[in-house]
């Protein structure tokens, strides 16, 4: 790997696949020879014929010789309901053919002469070879299979033609050609308990950086749609952060005195609380500020737009007017299987396409519950929140925790009131035999705030700061914690 | 016997259809591109009743062997049924003197009615 001032210098060729040409920083290197190696059913043929489609659309020629592997008729059965499939393309600047007979026949020197014959006789600057296995089991020694390789290197890289080669497999030890080519992209799909995620890893590319460690993807209508993980994508923030002076209203009367006059702009706040207390309400409230200068954004896992539109005018707030003006949009996520990258990557393009400065996640569970390595959650909540700030967004991120009464506080992940600027607790409380509500002002950053417990009421106007509730104390321990992240998911203690 | 020349680069398809032709009683050449077929026509005392050939293939594809053929006096009547995966326009666009196209996938009995159907007019 060498750093990006030199490939720059180098010519690209995109994949035309948005992700992976991030994760590859732009796209393969003109004329290099690659290994796109994965199980069977991981998304190999897919991938290879979406990028030779995607190739030929940019100006290119292509052609996709096959050695033992799916019929070419079958093969665009099933590619042709794909949106990037164009059947006018073939065969002049997209040609398919068959060599496994000249393998079978000729050996490997009558591959080589094929592909080199082919690479000319149809101008290709791309050639796709599946069932590069078919190839190696044909060789007779290690020797003869590199001498191959290396051949096929030699003319790819004086015909500017760049080369793809297709195997079956999954990660193992290295193999003789792997130290050969240009670079090594591996596909999985793996299962985590009952669900399966695919993901891809670029375990070797000469001549670029690219984004390290694996990237989830789906095949959808549109091919292979790669999410690159969010950690590496933006491990250093896009956009600069910009000093914090700005302080936006919360919406909630009352408690915009207790923190300096209002949450200072494009920080991030977590509100936690458990089922019912009044999270989505207090996000309503903050949406309500939304106006044409201060787009905002509602990206939600549970109650439904109808709901919350619902929800919101019986408490007098309008956000259909909000809506309407532009100001104020909804997104909703089914709670399916989705995938955690996906769902930043979606969170991040409503973000940008609308110029969003108030967003409000309901919830960060819904993140959570998407992840199959929790692990992860601590760094993915910091970069994205990194992220919004950078975007000059005003976040606030609600969670639900587990235990319902008490005064200890527990959520999934420790440590994360040094992820956010401002951690908000809210909670119920037992009191002469009825329950109350309590808001915890528990951390605002770079501000002067009121440490009193604030008892507050929910009405048909919404939520209201009624005042200090002396004698009762939350204690925010796990997420004061700084400790190491749990993978695990403590069960709720009181 | 009638004899069928099948030009077909994909081998599970050229088996798949030899052994299907044998099997209804003609005798088959089979080769992998054009550049073969020519060099089997040549080989052969007797020219066969019926070419069926792929479209794409390596070396020389389906077009180019048909156009060989009709320039060649001693094969220029031999009938040709042309097979691809994509649609006959795009075939058609640069060679239309064939007596049958079959868009693959096609059924067996389609393609030993169309096989039949020319051998019995010859």
């Amino acid at each position: 790997m060498t750093d990006d001032r030199h490939s720059l210098e180098l010519e690209r060729v995109p994949s035309g696949i948005a992700g992976l040409d991030t994760v590859l920083r732009g796209g393969f290197l003109k004329g290099g020879v690659y290994i796109i190696q994965g199980v069977p059913g991981a998304g190999k043929t897919i991938l290879a014929n979406q990028i030779c489609f995607n190739h030929v659309a940019a100006g290119g020629r292509a052609a996709y010789v096959t050695l033992l592997a799916e019929s070419h008729s079958r093969m665009l059965q099933h590619l042709r309901p794909m949106r990037f499939f164009d059947e006018t393309i073939i065969p002049d600047r997209l040609y398919y053919i068959s060599a496994f007979n000249t393998l079978e026949e000729d050996g490997l020197s009558g591959l080589r002469d094929l592909l080199q014959r082919e690479i000319r006789a149809h101008h290709a600057s791309l050639l796709i070879l599946d069932g590069l296995v078919a190839a190696e089991e044909q060789a007779g020694s290690d020797r003869e299979f590199k001498k191959f390789v290396h051949e096929l290197q030699m003319h790819a890289s004086m015909n500017d033609c760049t080369v793809l080669l297709l195997t079956s497999g999954s990660a193992g030890p290295v193999r003789a050609e792997h130290t050969m080519v240009d670079g090594l992209i591996e596909l999985d799909d793996r299962l985590f308990e009952v669900r399966t995620e695919r993901s891809l890893q670029v375990r070797k590319f000469r001549g670029s950086a690219s984004l390290r460690g694996r990237h989830p993807f789906r095949i959808t209508g549109d091919g292979l749609v790669v999410y690159p993980r969010i950690e590496a994508m933006y491990a250093v923030p896009a956009h600069p952060e910009q000093p914090l002076r700005t302080r936006v209203a919360t919406g909630i009367e009352g408690l915009d005195p207790l923190i300096g006059g209002g949450i200072l702009q494009a920080t991030t706040t977590i509100l936690v609380g458990p089922t019912g207390i009044g999270k989505t309400t207090f996000g309503l409230h903050f949406l309500a500020q939304c106006s044409e200068a201060e787009p905002g954004l509602l990206f939600g896992f549970y109650e439904t737009p109808v709901r919350l539109r619902d929800k919101a005018a019986s408490l007098g707030i309008d956000l259909a007017t909000l809506e309407r003006q532009g100001s104020l949009a909804f997104v909703w996520q089914a709670q399916g299987e989705s995938i955690l990258d996906e769902l930043a990557h979606r969170l991040l393009e409503a973000v940008r396409s609308r110029g969003v400065r108030r967003l409000v996640v309901d919830g960060l569970d819904g993140f959570l519950e998407s992840s199959i390595h929790p692990d992860r959650m601590s760094r993915f909540l910091s970069t994205l929140s990194n992220e919004l700030r950078g975007l000059g967004v005003t976040s606030l991120f609600l969670w639900e925790m587990r235990n319902l009464i008490g005064s200890a506080v527990q959520v999934p992940i420790y440590g994360v009131s040094t992820l956010v600027e401002n951690l908000i607790i809210l909670r119920y409380v037992e009191v002469e035999g009825r329950i109350r509500r309590l808001l915890s002002i528990t951390k605002i950053r770079d501000s002067g705030f009121d440490p009193a417990l604030q008892e507050f009421r929910i009405t048909d106007a919404g939520i209201g700061i009624l005042g200090p509730l002396p004698g009762y104390a939350v204690t925010p321990d796990a997420l004061a914690s700084s400790g190491p992240v749990s993978s695990e998911r403590p069960s709720p203690r009181e | 016997m009638k004899t069928i020349l099948l030009v077909e680069d994909e081998f599970g398809i050229a088996a798949v259809l030899g052994s299907i032709l044998e099997e209804e009683g003609y005798r088959v050449l089979v080769a992998a591109n054009g550049r073969q077929a020519l060099n089997r026509l040549a080989e052969e005392a007797v020219a066969p009743d019926l070419v069926v050939t792929d479209f794409m293939m390596p070396v020389l594809d389906g077009i180019g062997l048909a156009r060989a053929l009709r320039a060649d006096p001693a094969w220029q009547d031999i009938p040709i049924i042309m097979m691809s995966a994509v649609p006959e326009l795009t075939v058609k666009r640069d060679f239309t003197d064939y007596v049958a196209y079959l868009r693959k996938p096609f059924s067996v009995p389609l393609f030993l009615h169309r096989v039949a159907a020319i051998l019995s007019e010859g």
